[in-house]
């Protein structure tokens, strides 16, 4: 068994090693270099996340790998409005732009993203979305939560099923948003009739409380202890924040892509591009992973994640383009339910 | 005695001619009117267009100015064939919005004429602790409420058990109807205090004094004299919280969204954060359709009330200083209630605040108290972009106030003593206001600045522009206050050879010192809490206190956003008390 673990420990660093080797090979490739160079002269790069917390990080991490670079970063969730607004007004703030896959539809069927060649960037194909006009880098991984102050591992669920246990009435909190996307994508795999009784019997039996504020409250106190539909990256969240909170992997783990695109009119062009290749390189999403827990669990994935999933033997349900009509026609449907409309 | 009585002075009105009982207008006086007028209508029509227009613009997929978009009912049809919305969605904001305006109403005005017209103590410090829920971000306020009446772990639902002797959850659910309306209600004090206290200070106790003397009771003389007299002052604070409920949605998402109680406001929140696609701007200004119909109609019911305006004179040529109440045996029974107030709706709200900001969501007690943590603080200050949000924060909050205040002053003065064409369409104009929702007025601007070719989108002045919008609250209270002056005061002046703008320097704006300091001051903290419109506008050059707060907030940095609630709170508490205080130093100087 030592010697496993052992063995094990050597391939990891090797492997870790490997990688930044590997990561130091692809800024020194004469493509990297000569958009760096162009970058440099750039001088700045503006990105616009969802939240500032996934796009603060950046600026000290880019600062290390490419210096002279000032990063702008802006959390805004209502950036598509403003993305089309401006475009259609011919001004030009925004240099790249990172959302779920879902959420940049509108914006990219408007044409407002730039096709870049990044397989040129040495980027693997298997990361291009879009046709090439975005790249993947994590996911938001929806999980039950659990408040460790209350419920020991021993207790928790298996299946998203095991949550319609008795014991569980009352003690369930979820959020308005993303419960019924939660339900949109366990209907993928369960078809709409089953998922719909299931969210009946959640809401009603279980009383499961739909809340549109933040669930970390409901944990500490104890006035409810699983977290319905939460994502990984939040339990870190949470315990950072002083609410020691555990997530578990079920029987399916729907996951959101996000991705990160190029503004075809970014004021600055070649610094979007490179900061939008790092990011989806393993060092840029490892780094993520370290600093603010953003998982990517695509296939092929080496994240901690990716891993537990595995061995879980849990069926991964990604988000993709061929599967987003259906599923926004399941979570309006469900959306209604929830938030009893 | 009732109001009619109080005063049968003839009512001349300016007309078209330069000259009347009250002066001449003259050239500097139309131009600063034409000024107020034309700011007035850009800052208002911009929104209310906008709200117009959205409501009829389609499909949902394209925003209302994109190309493709065109003309249609398509949205009015989406909103108003669905059943749900008369079988629950009206009914529910009927209940809500009458539950809470009676209960803010009755604990306001119980408030108010303790801070106004009685001796009770430490009334200074009353009317900053009274305010205070202002200050409070919204949704501190609600998670404060569920703290205490969550049906599991909620403070007073286990201390009720207790002595119940009853296990299980409750007895009390905030989550419901009525833990809605307490919230909202409460909530809503400030805003409707302030607005009742200006006209409590500018109403003359002399007639309350000679219904006494005539042996009327205390509460007749309640009921016959006090309300008829303060009826505009009553009526414009009633108006406005119903129109502010209405608009108001933090409170009905956190505490109305886990009872599956769905209002207008929320309905106009989820059209905005739609399930898939963009914000549905259409829909959700067709859901808004009804403020401005239900705005209409209460400005006409307003009008229609206080048609004889001179029924409601209290200020004229004699002077009077306002005479307090002896509460006497009262007098414990009214800081008990304070306290009370206080106690919910201020110091649970600050505690909770102040926690957070120290300690996260570590449970209250000694243990915590280890681990007490100031880096929320130690990173905001050490961030340069902190001190930028502090500059642009006062800028906006205090600019925008000054502006809407100034804006307002003139335009109530034309609207009660003018017989300037087209007044009524200023009054209908500047009323409407309330009833666009911000982020419709946030798109209006973001789509006025992105194309206007001075350079404004992204700026300070930007932001400074966008708040000037809410015009109705500071034009409505002004206005209430001048129907309360008499015109009497003006003519004197007109008659010593003083011109329109001087005595409107001179004589009207002395005398309507404590509604405008109070419309200043609710400006100043709308402004200093505003998040929709400085969301929708904000840019790295102007970001604002409210916008750090709201991102920190929802990237889980609880600590950080709850340290920035609080600056928000120690930054602004000093400058309504210090307002309060100059207004009644110079009060009592005078």
């Amino acid at each position: 068994m030592a010697r496993c673990m052992i063995a094990a420990a050597i391939c990891a660093a090797a492997l870790c090693l490997g990688a930044a080797a590997a990561q130091a090979d692809w800024r020194e490739t004469p493509a990297i270099r000569a958009l760096y160079d162009k970058a440099k002269a750039e001088g700045e790069v503006v990105i616009w996340g969802p939240v500032q917390t996934e796009v603060d990080w950046i600026q000290g991490e880019l600062a290390k790998r490419f210096p002279g670079i000032t990063v702008k970063a802006t959390g805004d969730l209502q950036a598509a409005t403003k993305l089309i607004a401006e475009a259609r007004a011919n001004r030009h703030s925004v240099d790249l732009w990172q959302n779920s896959l879902g959420g940049m539809l509108e914006v990219q069927k408007r044409g407002l993203f730039a096709k870049v060649d990044w397989p040129s960037y040495g980027l693997d194909a298997g990361r291009l979305l879009f046709d090439g006009e975005g790249l993947a880098v994590h996911n938001f991984v929806y999980t039950t939560a659990y408040a460790k102050s209350f419920v020991t591992p021993a207790e928790l669920p298996r299946t998203w099923n095991d949550l319609l246990d008795p014991k569980w009435k009352g003690r369930m909190v979820s959020e308005d948003f993303l419960f019924p996307r939660l339900m949109g994508f366990l209907a993928l795999e369960w078809g709409e009739e089953r998922t719909e009784k299931w969210g009946r019997a959640m809401l009603d039996a279980q009383k499961l409380l739909v809340v549109n504020s933040p669930r970390e409250s409901f944990l500490k106190t104890g006035e409810r202890v699983l977290a319905v539909g939460d994502s990984v990256n939040q339990t870190f969240q949470y315990s950072d924040n002083g609410v020691p909170t555990g997530y578990t992997v079920l029987d399916l783990v729907p996951a959101v892509q996000f991705t990160v695109a190029v503004m075809k009119d970014a004021p600055h062009p070649n610094a979007a591009r490179l900061l939008a290749a790092w990011l989806a390189t393993d060092e840029g999403l490892a780094v993520r992973e370290k600093l603010v827990h953003g998982f990517s669990i695509r296939p092929g994935s080496t994240s901690a994640l990716a891993d537990d999933i595995r061995r879980a033997g849990a069926k991964v349900i990604l988000e993709d383009l061929s599967t987003m009509a259906q599923r926004a026609a399941y979570y309006k449907k469900f959306s209604a339910l929830a938030r009893g409309q | 005695m009732s109001g009619a009585a109080l005063s049968r002075l003839p009512r001349p009105r300016f007309g078209g001619a330069e000259r009347s009982a009250r002066g001449d207008i003259g050239l500097a006086g139309r131009s600063v009117m034409a000024l107020a007028v034309a700011a007035a209508f850009a800052l208002i029509l911009a929104p209310l267009g906008m709200l117009l227009t959205a409501a009829f613009r389609g499909p949902q997929d394209l925003l209302p100015f994109e190309d493709g978009a065109h003309w249609t009912l398509d949205n009015l049809a989406a909103v108003y064939l669905d059943a749900n919305l008369y079988r629950a969605v009206i009914p529910n904001t009927l209940v809500f919005t009458a539950g809470s305006v009676a209960l803010t109403f009755a604990v306001a005005f119980t408030l108010a004429w303790l801070v106004e017209r009685t001796d009770l103590p430490l009334r200074d410090a009353v009317y900053t602790i009274v305010l205070f829920p202002l200050l409070v971000p919204g949704i501190v306020f609600s998670i404060t409420w569920i703290f205490l009446l969550a049906p599991n772990t909620g403070w007073i639902n286990v201390a009720l058990r207790a002595v119940l002797g009853r296990g299980g959850e409750g007895p009390l659910d905030v989550f419901s109807m009525g833990g809605m309306i307490l919230v909202q209600g409460l909530g809503l004090v400030p805003f409707v205090f302030l607005l009742l206290t200006a006209a409590l200070r500018a109403m003359n106790p002399s007639f309350e004094e000679a219904s006494s003397v005539s042996g009327a009771s205390p509460l007749k003389t309640f009921l016959r004299v006090t309300l008829p007299v303060l009826r505009p002052g009553l009526l414009a604070p009633l108006i406005l919280a119903t129109l502010v409920t209405l608009e108001q949605f933090e409170i009905p998402l956190v505490i109305g969204v886990p009872a599956r109680i769905n209002v207008f406001s929320t309905r106009i929140f989820f059209e905005l954060n739609p399930d898939t696609d963009l914000p549905a701007y259409g829909r959700a200004a067709a859901v808004a359709l009804p403020f401005l119909a239900a705005g209409i109609l209460l400005l006409i019911a307003y009008n229609a009330l206080i048609r004889r305006a001179d029924r409601f004179v209290t200020v004229t040529g004699k002077g009077f200083r306002p005479a307090r109440f002896d509460l006497g045996r009262w007098r414990a029974p009214a800081l008990v209630f304070v306290a009370l107030y206080a106690t919910f709706a201020a110091l649970l709200p600050a505690v909770v605040l102040l926690w957070a900001s120290l300690f996260g969501y570590a449970n209250p007690g000694l243990a915590a108290l280890s681990a007490a943590s100031v880096a929320g603080y130690r990173g905001l200050l050490a961030n340069a972009a902190f001190w930028l949000a502090i500059r642009n924060t006062f800028v906006v909050a205090a600019g925008s106030a000054l502006v809407v205040t100034a804006i307002a002053l003139v335009l109530a003065w034309i609207i009660q003593r003018s017989r300037m064409r087209g007044r009524a369409i200023v009054d209908l104009v500047s009323f409407l206001s309330l009833g666009v929702p911000t982020v419709i007025a946030g798109l209006a601007w973001m789509l006025l600045f992105l194309s206007a070719p001075i350079g404004i989108y992204g700026t300070v002045a930007a932001l400074l522009l966008a708040y000037c919008y809410r015009m109705a609250v500071a034009t409505r209270l002004t206005r209430a206050a001048l129907i309360q002056i008499h015109v009497e005061l003006e003519e004197a002046s007109a008659v010593a050879g003083g011109a329109w703008l001087t005595t409107l320097r001179r004589v009207v704006l002395p005398l309507l010192r404590p509604s405008l300091v109070a419309s200043f001051v609710l400006l100043f903290i709308v402004g200093f809490r505003e998040f929709t419109l400085p969301m929708i506008l904000h840019s790295p050059d102007n970001v604002v206190l409210s916008v750090m707060m709201w991102k920190a907030f929802q990237s889980g940095r609880t600590m950080e956003a709850a340290a920035i609630g609080t600056i928000i709170v120690l930054l602004a508490v000093p400058v309504i008390f210090a307002v309060r205080n100059v207004v009644l130093r110079r009060d009592n100087q005078g």
